[in-house]
């Protein structure tokens, strides 16, 4: 095969060049993109980029954003024509004259342009006469930039003319691009023109500054009134802020109802936009409902179903870097304390620098899945352009990157820039431009991903693009040569444009389908075509105005392997007709005009789903309110949060009325909550005696006649870390329920507890085991606390058990006697063995399975008659990184030797293992660290042994983790294999089960339901996992299909609740309201 | 290696002034070893700039000051007849080892001291040893023999001051609870722009005193009760700080208000932010500049090296309970900084003169810090001593000429007002409370006999 491939390849270079060949014969035959040389090309454009020290990235904050690029076939010869802005040079117009030559004919087109500082540069047939036009966007009026955006009209003859005054297009401001789209489906094209702001404001300022319109940085949306151009942002729902940093803008018919919308990128700390097309000449921005967090320094973004669901999916970028050396040495996310205020008190949403990837669940929130998925670290990305490259069938994608320097170099933040600054200090500027030229180059390769079709990704960027570092921005996808794969184009700063040549070839079949749709669209953009073939469906949308001040070809490309013909082809013009193709053979440019079109719906029929939220929530008013307690400023290096595992929940009669009852416990601060059932729902009962018990933070709960009298009583267990005024607020409580109401009683375990299990053997009244599992001890992460079983009131010490989150009483082994199972953090499930009242711990694990384990409950997954358990865990979308053969490790010790214990977490890349915070974080806990490494620069790349010195880390005691996945311990004759579950249900840590026959069809199914929040900023927000019912291994559907609103909250606990025989779903939050779903409702 | 060029350059003055010393001692003995308060000067100016580079906050600044003054000091003591010790005047200084041979320079021993103990502090060892070591050839080359048995006294005095502040809490209190935002409380500290960097020091108080009984020895009175309400003093307070910070914005750069308050900015760490270009503006610290007030008091007063050493040993152990009293209050009021109120309540677009400092408003640091170390300075240099002040000259800034060092300190705490980051409240009572540590100091150490 590689073999056949080179023979070809080493072919056509043959026929085309033979000094080239022998120059390249050596190297690369396998990759998928070869760099076309200028030389050859005749495409000698280059960004050049002129600092000084009037003009440089201090005067102008986005110096190094770049310039445009856009594709299109200006003479409508077949051939994709080229068109680069530069920032501060002249535009080029190349002609593609064939055989991946360009004639550089901008001089004769006229359009070398006019404005002092270009950005992007898209193509599109503005007044419908089947050629496109050029529109070029400029910054105007800052640091004595002149000129205005310019529009250049094609004359059909190979000249423009530029118009963009008789088009009202001359805008002046601060312009990054423009996307056309035909927004209120009249049948011509519209612009969203994105503006940015060019002034940091030191003080973050209300979120609502985005409503006070700014004439410079507001975006527009500027409405096409048969040519000239009004814009109607004002009343068409449009931000325009002063705090508006657009950097990126994608157009997609996101919930698919016919209407284009449009996602906008924001930088620094505005958040981005959703505007959702509300079919009435408005738009509604609507981020908060459909984006539980979003990347934080957004730049490009671009949109394409990559999991050929037929829903278009999204990607934002942003900056993380991979290297660890850039990492350590960079600027990272905020600290945990500032974030709450931007978002709690200033109101901005939850931002983090890196790349996130939205997939689409139609009406339900996205889900975040660019960890999960790889490609959440490309450095300072630039362009994200989704395409099939390698023609698989499965989307992939390209991102570019490189900055010409590191201005958030950490180094240059603290020592250098000062050290210079104080030399200048005659000088008239703060800073120079030879200060600035000690900022770290960000010259870095750019990336490309392999998809899988299924929001996976691998990176290839070392197999399939050349690895030249550069300064990579706007970016141009498109067959240039002809040949039916995506070639890319790239304007670089301070470089050639790369021009990367694509080799697939004929080693995979495609489809290229041009549009040709009615006058004044006649590219037709907004066009859906949907694709089908082996059961596959590939979806795309016709939106050219992509990749980061970029226009690509505007083509649909499809990719199908070895798939000779393809099944059928459905096609919804913008205009909601469509039309349906069959039969159509792979390997050709096919151009479609409406035919026989029928007039498409888009409305959906509502689907019957599983669960319904209740009107009125039974009567359950609950509402579970943290105290401002954070861990993190107690024990500034642990993993996450372990005060809010609450809250309780228990649920059982305890007024003796025979009807089930609801305990809700309090975090600390709030009081417990008991709802009696009364006639048609649930009343909310004061029990002085339960609810004065405010102080303690409730985290697990069960009802049960503990005192054997013959009615229920209530155990609350009690967690949290704060240890004042006294331990006692930790201690666990019983209440007894007696004649005269509850007696309260402490039960002193003081550790932070976590779940409290009961166990009644044969029915009988009377409690047998009680097992009450602890978290943490307090104020000391990583000394394991004790856990208590209690027998005949007797309590058995299992000393130092482990962090345990949760166990169960299960006969495991098949005897008739039920066991224990015990599940926690930093450690494998324990299993005890019930035997004639002894518990025993016994191994039947098959391997050791170290996690982050939050749940466990038994259920034959696999159907094979004996019970496997289901367990919960942290995910994969995390930068916890962990697997057997490189488990994840937690160092705990007294580092500093100041009788404070610290956690370090250290995890594996290529081979060794680095801590995974940064020296700010770890110095900020020991300053010995600030005296080893006195700047960055020595202590990025550097090991976790390099950093804490191989002596230290010996006296530390290591934890380890091999497995974050949830998955199932699969039974085999009573010993068990682990099996992870689907990566759907590893966006998010897993918190709770319960068992049940959802759909009463006779089959018990599990419901799974988590998301976290409980970390610091460099982790994110695992906040889009909305819950599952699995009931076998490959029966899993999500939650967001079964009407369930578990997104953007972090489920506790899930709970089957009967009211008057009825059976529903409670699902209690932490740190919010309760819910309770109505089951089946159409039964 | 720049050091060493400087310090070759004086060589041959100082040689010429030595010549007939030498010439003395030529056939016998090598010459001994000089040490002048210039010497002591210079050492305390590398650690202001390694200070400075490093980025050590206000308060662990004045630490970083302390000790390598004392520890200095007890090794002049035991020569100097003139001067006693802090021995058992200080919390838990214990007695320094005595010297084996009393023919000891001491003079170098506390300079060798005073780098020693100074480089455990700052985290840039590697600058205080290129320092030190240009200095220790120079000696060893001189007169080895005194250099060797100087500098093994040094250190052991050095390690003596080592263990001694190791006690003092500061190890333990950089793992103790950080500061816990609360934004329910209108009238509670919040992080302020640009950076909004959490509170710094929160334990501050917990740190040892040298000659406080307690932290909260000089418990200022509350602030004004918090509110908003026109007519009430707390409001009445905010808005002058808003309507100064705008007429002086608006009479320029050339203002003497805002001359005066960039003049006493001392802010260690002033962050710039231009879109993704960030960076940082660097000056000394409040503590510091008062200790380059010191230098300019004795080269005046052309202090000896001993006196030299004792002058920057009291200011500096002023200057270091100063911080503890103030922080004491600030993490108990835990009052919200004029920004945060204006911007919520007045003008959303205002912006101070000087950045505002990250931590809590009352009372004012610099006012505390300056009232402390005025009296301590008034008390050892006379109340009647005109001074120019060009210690942030390194900094941009122009010299100012001051006719006392009280004078000095009113103007150091109304600069804070000027400067958009205090109360006038804050400024007046902790300049009071910044007084009564230093009369404190004059009054409890007995340091000249």
């Amino acid at each position: 095969m590689k073999n056949q491939k080179f023979l070809r390849s080493m072919n056509k270079l043959w026929s085309l060049s033979l000094v080239f060949f022998v120059l390249n014969s050596c190297k690369n035959e396998d990759r998928l993109f070869e760099l076309l040389p200028a030389k050859k090309s005749g495409i000698s454009f280059e960004n050049t980029l002129t600092e000084n020290d009037e003009l440089n990235i201090l005067d102008y904050l986005y110096f190094y954003n770049g310039g445009g690029v856009a594709m299109g076939d200006i003479n409508n010869d077949g051939l994709p024509d080229l068109f680069f802005s530069a920032n501060q040079e002249t535009n080029k117009l190349y002609l593609n004259k064939g055989d991946l030559k360009f004639e550089d004919i901008t001089q004769s087109a006229g359009v070398m342009g006019k404005s002092s500082w270009n950005t992007g540069a898209v193509m599109g047939d503005i007044n419908g006469d089947g050629w496109l036009d050029i529109y070029v966007i400029a910054v105007v009026g800052i640091n004595g930039f002149v000129g205005h955006n310019e529009l250049f009209i094609n004359n059909q003859d190979n000249t423009f003319t530029e118009m963009s005054g008789e088009y009202g297009l001359d805008f002046k401001s601060y312009g990054t691009t423009a996307v056309f789209l035909d927004f209120d489906l009249d049948g011509d094209l519209d612009i969203y023109l994105l503006n940015h702001a060019v002034h940091t404001q030191e003080s973050f300022g209300r979120a609502q500054i985005r409503e006070e319109r700014n004439e410079k940085t507001g975006d527009r949306l500027l409405r096409n009134d048969d040519g000239y151009f009004t814009d109607i942002s004002e009343i068409a729902g449009i931000y325009g802020g002063i705090n508006g940093y657009g950097l990126g803008v994608s157009v997609a018919d996101f919930n698919q109802d016919g209407y284009p919308d449009i996602y906008v990128g924001n930088d620094f700390h505005e958040d981005d936009y959703y505007y959702i097309n509300n079919g009435n000449g408005t738009f509604t921005e609507s981020l908060k409902q459909y984006f539980g967090h979003t990347s934080r320094f957004s730049m490009g973004n671009d949109v394409a179903d990559i999991n050929n669901d037929g829903l278009p999916d999204i990607i934002s970028l942003d900056m993380a870097p991979e290297d660890e050396v850039v990492l350590k040495s960079s600027e990272g996310d905020d600290s945990y304390q500032t974030l709450k205020m931007r978002t709690e008190q200033f109101g901005y949403h939850y931002q983090y620098s890196r790349n996130m990837l939205y997939i689409n669940n139609e009406d339900a929130p996205y889900t975040e899945t660019a960890i999960l998925s790889g490609v959440s670290a490309t450095d300072w990305s630039w362009s994200a352009l989704f395409g099939d490259y390698d023609q698989d069938g499965k989307q992939d994608l390209f991102v570019s990157n490189g900055i010409p320097k590191r201005p958030n170099d950490l180094d240059f933040i603290h020592f250098v820039s000062s050290d210079e600054i104080q030399k200048k200090m005659n000088d008239n500027k703060l800073v120079d431009q030879q200060a600035l030229e000690m900022m770290p180059s960000g010259e870095i390769n750019n990336y490309i991903f392999k998809g899988d079709g299924k929001a996976g990704f691998v990176d290839m960027t070392a197999n399939w693009i050349p690895t030249e570092r550069t300064v990579s921005g706007a970016t141009a996808i498109g067959d240039l040569d002809g040949d039916g794969d995506l070639d890319i184009v790239i304007n670089n700063i301070n470089a050639p444009a790369g021009i990367y040549i694509n080799q697939t070839d004929q080693n995979a079949n495609y489809l290229k389908i041009k549009l040709d749709f009615k006058a004044k669209n006649p590219f037709g953009i907004g066009t859906k075509v949907y694709v089908y073939h082996n059961n596959t469906l590939q979806f795309k949308e016709l939106f050219p105005t992509r990749g980061w001040q970029a226009s690509s070809e505007p083509i649909l490309h499809f990719g199908f392997g070895t798939v000779a013909q393809i099944d059928s082809m459905k096609i919804i013009w913008p205009d909601r007709t469509f039309q349906v193709m069959l039969n159509i053979k792979t390997n050709q440019s096919l151009t479609v005009s409406p035919k026989n079109t029928l007039p498409y719906s888009y409305e959906r029929k509502p689907t019957r789903k599983l669960f319904r939220k209740t009107v009125d929530n039974l009567g359950i008013t609950y509402v579970h309110k943290e105290d401002n307690h954070t861990d993190f400023n107690y024990q500034k290096l642990i993993p996450y949060e372990v005060s809010d595992r609450g809250p309780a929940v228990a649920v059982g009669d305890l007024n003796g009325d025979g009807k089930e009852d609801i305990f809700l416990g309090g975090a600390r601060n709030q009081k417990a909550s008991v709802y009696i059932q009364k006639d048609g729902g649930f009343e909310l009962v004061d029990y002085p005696v339960i609810s004065n018990d405010s102080v303690f933070e409730d985290v697990s709960a069960q009802i049960n006649d503990f005192n054997e009298d013959g009615i229920n009583d209530l155990f609350v267990a009690s967690g949290g870390t704060i240890i004042s005024p006294s331990r006692k607020i930790l201690a666990n409580r019983f209440y007894a329920n007696t004649d005269a109401g509850f007696e309260a009683n402490l039960y002193e375990s003081y550790q932070n507890s976590s779940t409290l299990k009961t166990f009644k053997q044969n029915d009988s009244l009377r409690t047998d085991y009680f097992f009450v599992g602890n978290y943490t001890s307090v104020l000391d992460f990583g000394k394991l606390p004790n856990s208590i079983i209690r027998s005949s009131n007797i309590d058995n010490i299992l000393e130092h058990l482990g962090m345990i989150t949760d166990a169960i009483w299960d006969d495991f082994d098949n005897d008739g006697q039920t066991d224990l199972i015990v599940v926690g953090e930093w450690m494998s499930p324990k299993f005890f063995k019930n035997e004639a009242g002894t518990l025993t711990e016994v191994s039947v694990l098959n391997d050791a399975i170290t996690g982050l384990w939050q749940t466990i409950i038994p259920f034959d997954i696999d159907h094979d008659g004996d019970t496997d358990y289901l367990l919960g865990n942290w995910g994969m979308n995390s930068k916890f990184k962990a697997s057997p053969e490189a488990p994840m490790k937690m160092y705990y010790a007294d580092f500093d030797d100041n009788g404070t214990t610290e956690t370090i977490i250290a995890i594996e890349k290529e081979g060794k293992y680095y801590p995974l915070l940064g020296l700010n974080e770890l110095s900020e806990q020991m300053v010995f660290l600030r005296k080893k490494f006195s700047n960055y620069k020595d202590f990025a790349g550097k090991t976790i042994e390099e950093v804490m010195g191989v002596d230290l880390l010996a006296n530390a005691t290591v934890f380890e983790v091999n497995t974050l996945s949830s998955g199932f311990l699969r039974n085999t004759d009573n010993t068990f294999t682990f099996d992870a579950l689907p990566n759907e249900l590893q966006t998010a840590p897993i918190k709770a089960f319960v068992t049940y026959d959802f759909n009463g069809d006779g089959k018990q199914s599990v419901l799974a339901g988590g998301n976290y929040f409980g970390v610091i900023p460099f982790h994110g927000r695992f906040d889009s996992f909305s819950g599952a019912m699995i009931n076998s291994e490959e029966s899993i559907t999500l939650g967001n299909q079964l009407g369930l609103e578990m997104e953007h909250k972090s489920v506790r606990h899930l709970k089957i609740i009967h009211l008057e025989n009825k059976p529903y779903l409670l699902v209690v939050y932490n740190n919010e309201a309760a819910q309770v779903y109505e089951m089946n409702p159409n039964n | 290696m720049i050091e060493k060029m400087k310090l070759l350059n004086k060589y041959p003055i100082l040689f010429a002034l030595l010549i007939p010393v030498l010439l003395l001692n030529s056939c016998a003995e090598k010459e001994s070893i000089l040490i002048t308060s210039d010497d002591y000067h210079n050492s305390v100016d590398k650690i202001t700039l390694i200070m400075v580079h490093d980025i050590f906050s206000p308060p662990v600044a004045s630490r970083i000051y302390a000790y390598p003054n004392i520890a200095a000091y007890e090794i002049i003591v035991q020569k100097d007849s003139a001067y006693r010790s802090l021995t058992g005047q200080l919390e838990g200084l214990t007695a320094i080892p005595k010297a084996d041979d009393q023919t000891t320079n001491f003079g170098l021993a506390a300079l060798i001291a005073h780098m020693d103990v100074s480089k455990s502090l700052i985290f840039s060892e590697e600058k205080v040893e290129s320092y030190r070591d240009s200095l220790y050839q120079i000696w060893s080359a001189k007169n080895k023999t005194e250099f060797e048995t100087a500098k093994a006294y040094g250190l052991k005095v050095s390690d003596h001051i080592k263990n001694w502040y190791d006690g003092d809490l500061y190890k333990q209190t950089r793992t103790m609870p950080k500061f816990t935002i609360d934004t329910d409380d209108p009238s509670r500290w919040q992080p302020t722009p640009p950076a909004y960097m959490d509170g710094i020091e929160p334990h501050w108080n917990k740190i040892r005193s040298f000659v406080l009984d307690s932290a909260a020895q000089f418990k200022p009175l509350p602030p004004p009760p918090y509110s908003l309400e026109k007519d009430s003093d707390f409001y009445k307070e905010l808005l002058e700080v808003y309507e100064i910070s705008q007429k002086i914005t608006e009479e320029g750069d050339s203002s003497e208000e805002v001359v005066i308050a960039r003049f006493w900015d001392c802010n260690p760490y002033v962050s710039v932010t231009r879109g993704h270009l960030m960076f940082a503006t660097k000056k000394i610290t409040p503590g510091a500049h008062w200790i380059g007030i010191v230098k300019i008091a004795c080269k005046k007063s052309n202090a000896d090296f001993n006196k030299t050493v004792f002058a920057y040993t009291k200011t500096s152990i002023g200057i270091f309970d100063a911080f503890i009293s103030c922080w004491d209050e600030k993490y108990r009021s835990n009052l919200i900084r004029p920004e945060t109120l204006i911007h919520q309540n007045i003008d959303e677009n205002w912006k101070p003169i000087l950045q505002t400092p990250p931590f809590p408003e009352y009372s004012s640091g610099h006012s505390v810090v300056s009232g402390s170390a005025a009296t301590i300075l008034t008390h050892i240099f006379g109340d009647d001593f005109s001074f120019t002040d060009d210690t942030e000259l390194a900094y941009g800034l122009p010299v100012r000429f001051f006719t006392s060092f009280n004078k000095a300190a009113q103007e150091a705490a109304i600069s804070r007002m000027y400067g958009g980051i205090h109360y006038r409240f804050a400024i007046e009572i902790g300049l009071r409370q910044g007084i009564e540590v230093g009369e404190l100091v004059v009054e409890k150490l007995a340091m000249n006999k």
